[in-house]
């Protein structure tokens, strides 16, 4: 399998970076292009010269609680959110969930939505689905001349809200 | 250029509950489409496929009927200026790159653009305080794109934004008040720290960091998560109640005690309107909306609210430049407009 760049989580990763701590043990980055060269590893000897840098970003990511939380749909990463102040797509509210609450929390002084919710319009829109079914259908037994039917579906889309027409 | 005229939006009318202390009243709301990243990540063919979805529901919906939907031409600088002094589309909207769309009904009373900061972003607006008219219209516009679409909601934070400042209800209910009593007896800071101090936001008439002009201000919540449509609109109805009452008193206090200087002022910017041969925005803004204290204090006669309200959006450049039909360097465009504005106060 394809290995994601650990800093956008999107592209695939062109290197990896290995460090080895006072303990010997290693941790492992991997950069795609973008990211290499976003942050100016550009060259081989940029890269050398950046080596340093790339582990310090890497170390700080380690000790950073929020390592690894990038979110699935779109790639962003808690820290780009933090950067932007803008979240990347709906998925990132699950993702971040713990992370933007405080947040969340400080802004509204709330973490519970009360008010309007969409299902009214969903239920609206299932309901609008269920008529032109059965419109459709009455009008295939009325071509069929099958009476009994088309006078069921005819109280079915009475039952169902629907303006009979003359 | 815009090919329009001089007809303004009925929610400048000054028809409207407190007209002579409120502008308009606006709700909007912010939603977006689940499953479809939100604008910061979108691609092209994600803003396309956005523009579709919201073309297809306003003409299933009814409201293409009522309307017009603005796409591509037209919505970039300069001339989507026109739409922003006109209060139907922000200035980020404007100045933003990409597929966007921009619906306005006939009457300018609802608007709604696509791929703004969020997917959707609609707004009802009213002549004065009246809440309940621009709910409606907002509201209206919610429930029926809401039956086709499928807006993404979580059911512990409410309608999901892209930025958490509005997620939940999604809505920001504002008011513009315009506020010269207050201004001139020095009372306009404490104010609006109390307004400031329950939660509201106070601004300038064209959104963040605009500059407050013609002691014209826009207040609005701040929180749009943990309390109910209803009960923002309540929190904010009550403080505005407050501060048109607190204006009355200052402008009684003024034709009380200071008079003479009140009319004088009001006499010399009503000058100034009718004598000028050039005229920058700023100052017409400043002027005319003296001269709308004088008006809505009995002190002129002649004029009529709704005209002094509605010139405050016409003399504004972009729609200035399209009334008069062609674009204009600025310094010419100072020249036609007090030309304008001589046109219009001359009784």
């Amino acid at each position: 399998m394809k290995r994601l760049c650990d800093i956008c989580g999107k592209n695939e990763a062109i290197l990896t970076v290995r460090h080895l701590d006072k303990e010997g043990k290693a941790t492992e980055i991997g950069i795609c292009a973008q990211c290499a060269k976003e942050r100016g590893f550009s060259g081989v000897e940029d890269l050398q010269k950046g080596a340093a840098e790339l582990l310090a970003e890497l170390k700080a990511r380690i000790e950073d609680k929020d390592k690894k939380v990038v979110c699935p749909k779109c790639g962003m990463s808690f820290a780009e959110f933090k950067r932007v102040g803008r979240l990347g797509c709906a998925s990132c509210y699950l993702t971040f969930g713990k992370e933007i609450e405080p947040l969340i929390r400080r802004l509204h002084g709330s973490v519970q939505h009360v008010g309007k919710s969409p299902q009214e319009g969903v239920k609206r829109a299932q309901e609008r689905l269920k008529i032109q079914r059965l419109r459709k259908e009455l009008e295939v037994a009325i071509k069929e001349e099958d009476y009994e039917r088309a006078a069921a579906l005819r109280d079915l889309l009475r039952e169902a809200g629907d303006e009979p027409k003359n | 250029m815009n090919p329009r005229t001089e007809r303004v939006g009925s929610w400048l009318s000054a028809t409207g509950p407190e007209s002579d202390v409120v502008i308009s009243t606006r709700v909007r709301f912010a939603r977006n489409l689940a499953d479809v990243p939100f604008p910061i990540r979108m691609k092209p063919e994600d803003q396309e496929l956005v523009l579709d979805t919201v073309r297809w529901a306003l003409k299933e919906t009814g409201f293409l009927n009522r309307g017009r939907f603005y796409e591509e031409v037209m919505l970039d600088e300069p001339d989507g200026h026109y739409f922003v002094e006109r209060h139907l589309a922000s200035p980020d909207f404007i100045s933003s790159k990409g597929k966007k769309g921009l619906y306005v009904s006939d009457d300018e009373t609802l608007s709604l653009m696509v791929n703004e900061e969020d997917h959707l972003r609609f707004q009802g607006l009213a002549s004065g305080l009246d809440f309940s008219l621009a709910f409606a219209l907002a509201g209206e516009m919610d429930e029926k794109l809401g039956s086709q679409v499928d807006y993404a909601f979580s059911p512990q934070f409410g309608f999901l934004t892209s930025c958490p400042t509005n997620v939940g209800t999604g809505m920001r209910a504002s008011v513009f008040l315009h506020l010269p009593g207050l201004v001139l007896t020095r009372e306009i800071e404490k104010v609006l720290r109390g307004a400031y101090s329950v939660g509201l936001l106070v601004r300038g008439i064209y959104g963040e960091g605009s500059e407050t002009r013609g002691n014209l201000f826009q207040i609005s919540n701040q929180k749009t998560l943990g309390q109910s449509e209803a009960e923002i609109i309540e929190v904010i109805t009550n403080i505005c109640r407050q501060i048109i009452d607190y204006e009355h008193k200052a402008r009684e206090y003024l034709m009380h005690n200071l008079r003479v200087e009140v009319e004088d002022k009001v006499f010399r910017s009503l000058g100034i309107l009718r004598g000028a041969r050039i005229i920058s925005s700023a100052e017409a803004t400043n002027l005319l909306a003296t001269v709308r204290l004088g008006v809505s204090l009995g002190i002129i006669n002649e004029l009529k609210l709704s005209e002094v309200t509605s010139l405050l959006v016409l003399i504004r450049p972009a729609n200035l430049e399209a009334i008069l039909g062609e674009k204009l360097e600025p310094a010419e465009r100072d020249e036609r407009r007090a030309t304008f504005i001589r046109q219009k106060l001359v009784r």
